[in-house]
């Protein structure tokens, strides 16, 4: 299965394998990494499951809608390469993303 | 300590999460009615009954959680507890906990409508009843929804398409009473359904498929009740802590009785930001109602002081709602254009909602300005936006 790599906000690596077609949420949450709180699970209404992707893998990504962005310009320092997890649809071509999760979701 | 958590829905799972995260000292029960894994169910109204009939439904609980070795999951529903000695009641055995945790939750309100063959008639609260109507709906040509709120209006947009009719008929004088008139107006204005108020529904006719109404026939090969929702206060009742409008706990989610507690959709306890107790049906209150228990069962406890929030996806409109008002506050327009709206509710000038369609910068906002405290309407209009307001506040 193809995985992604991630960093929780105690720094700690977790490799969390993915099913193509889920979101990042869908997957990190399954395999339980810690700071992403999700609070309207999953429907890009409370920026609460802020990650930061490795900008190297941006080609391979949708963008964000401006729904998203508007939800992310609330979250806690929001960077150029910050997305909602719950936004990001994952396939065979993210195998290897690297993420971390943002420090604080408040 | 040993707990029993009955429930295993959006506040049960938030409950459990926050003690094993909280590294509780003990052993955690948890009582599940459903047959499924804890799952969650805001997506059944939305995309996922429109997805294959193979598609897994979004679990609730992280692995880790779920399968933590404090967390013993009990497949059965309880039929009675007995607060003095901590004793819960199944079927087939008797459980003996220190504290009682309930999260029962709330079920969908059901009709009896005269003649309705139960396979023409559907709700929509369960995992089992999402599979069960998703059978039906490529056979249904004509789809009435009765009901006025955001789930039929959800599920009219969920259902839209060009080989079927959809109607939403309501008992009441208008639609989506909860919101503002002008907010109800965009909604009820991009519905792919057709509306109908002040509707008496007398019986089914089976031979015409039709719903025989004050209004006349209204053909029905599917009928979906979406009618508001009864909390399951049953359990609560039998030992003296429940009525029909929910299990009273006071800030820190306990009931009368110091062993049993009462979170999520079920709990009825003062909500600061209104002022008064309320019972709230959303996410925001399942989840804050769990942490406020989880701290207090932690041993550091904090009073409830959450702003409850919602959402609601409606087709291309995406509603959001932060606060809570009553149904009479007043509604003034702080912005509108063709794609997006921000309505402010208030109470004289105080300011008890904003209602943002297609906006999540003012919905966002709003939450933080609350939050902060007392908002109010003449600082709005003054700055003209929710946005400017709390940008203006920073500066």
């Amino acid at each position: 299965m193809p995985q992604l790599n991630c960093i929780d906000p105690r720094e700690q690596a977790i490799e969390v394998t993915f099913n193509p077609g889920e979101t990042i949420l869908q997957a990190t949450n399954r395999a339980g990494v810690g700071g992403i709180l999700a609070e309207c699970g999953g429907g890009c209404s409370c920026a609460t499951c802020h990650v930061i992707l490795d900008h190297t893998w941006d080609g391979t990504l949708v963008g964000p809608s401006t729904q998203e962005l508007d939800m992310l310009s609330f979250a806690v320092d929001p960077t150029p390469h910050s997305r909602l997890a719950c936004q990001v649809e994952l396939s065979d071509k993210h195998d290897g993303l690297s993420l971390s999760v943002a420090k604080r979701q408040y | 300590m040993r707990l029993g958590i009955i429930g295993a829905g959006q506040s049960a799972c938030t409950l459990a999460t926050e003690l094993i995260r909280g590294n509780f000292d003990g052993e955690i029960l948890v009582f599940n009615g459903e047959p499924h894994r804890p799952y969650q169910r805001p997506p059944l109204s939305k995309s996922w009954l429109k997805m294959p009939a193979d598609t897994n439904i979004l679990l609730l609980l992280p692995e880790p959680i779920e399968n933590h070795a404090s967390i013993q999951w009990i497949g059965e529903w309880v039929k009675l507890i007995k607060p003095d000695s901590g004793e819960i009641y199944t079927e087939q055995a008797t459980y003996r906990v220190d504290q009682i945790v309930l999260a029962t939750g709330t079920r969908a309100r059901r009709l009896t409508i005269k003649g309705l063959p139960p396979e023409t008639g559907h709700v929509i609260r369960t995992l089992k009843d999402a599979e069960r109507l998703r059978q039906h709906i490529d056979d249904a040509k004509n789809i009435t929804i009765i009901g006025a709120g955001f789930l039929a209006f959800e599920l009219a947009a969920t259902l839209d398409h060009p080989d079927r009719i959809i109607r939403i008929v309501a008992k009441a004088n208008r639609l989506l009473p909860q919101v503002s008139l002008k907010t109800a107006d965009r909604l009820v204005g991009s519905t792919p359904a057709s509306t109908l108020v002040d509707v008496k529904i007398e019986s089914f006719d089976t031979v015409s498929k039709s719903l025989i109404t004050n209004h006349g026939p209204v053909p029905a090969d599917l009928v979906i009740i979406a009618a508001g929702a009864i909390p399951n206060t049953e359990i609560a009742k039998r030992c003296g802590l429940g009525t029909a409008e929910g299990i009273a706990t006071d800030e820190f989610m306990q009931t009368p009785h110091p062993k049993v507690s009462a979170i999520g959709e079920v709990s009825l306890h003062h909500q600061p930001h209104l002022g008064r107790s309320e019972r709230v049906e959303s996410i925001s209150e399942a989840n804050d109602s769990a942490t406020t228990c989880a701290k207090r069962l932690l041993g550091h406890s904090e009073p409830f002081g959450a702003i409850p929030w919602f959402w609601s996806d409606q087709g291309q409109l995406k509603l959001q709602i932060a606060g809570l008002c009553a149904r009479s506050d007043d509604e003034t327009c702080l912005i509108s254009t063709d794609a997006d709206s921000v309505v402010i509710r208030h109470c004289g000038d105080r300011v008890t909602a904003v209602e943002a369609i297609n906006a999540p910068k003012e919905f966002m906002a709003a939450r933080r300005l609350f939050e902060r405290g007392t908002v109010s309407l003449s600082a709005l209009t003054k700055v003209g936006s929710v946005f400017d307001l709390l940008q203006s506040s920073r500066s």
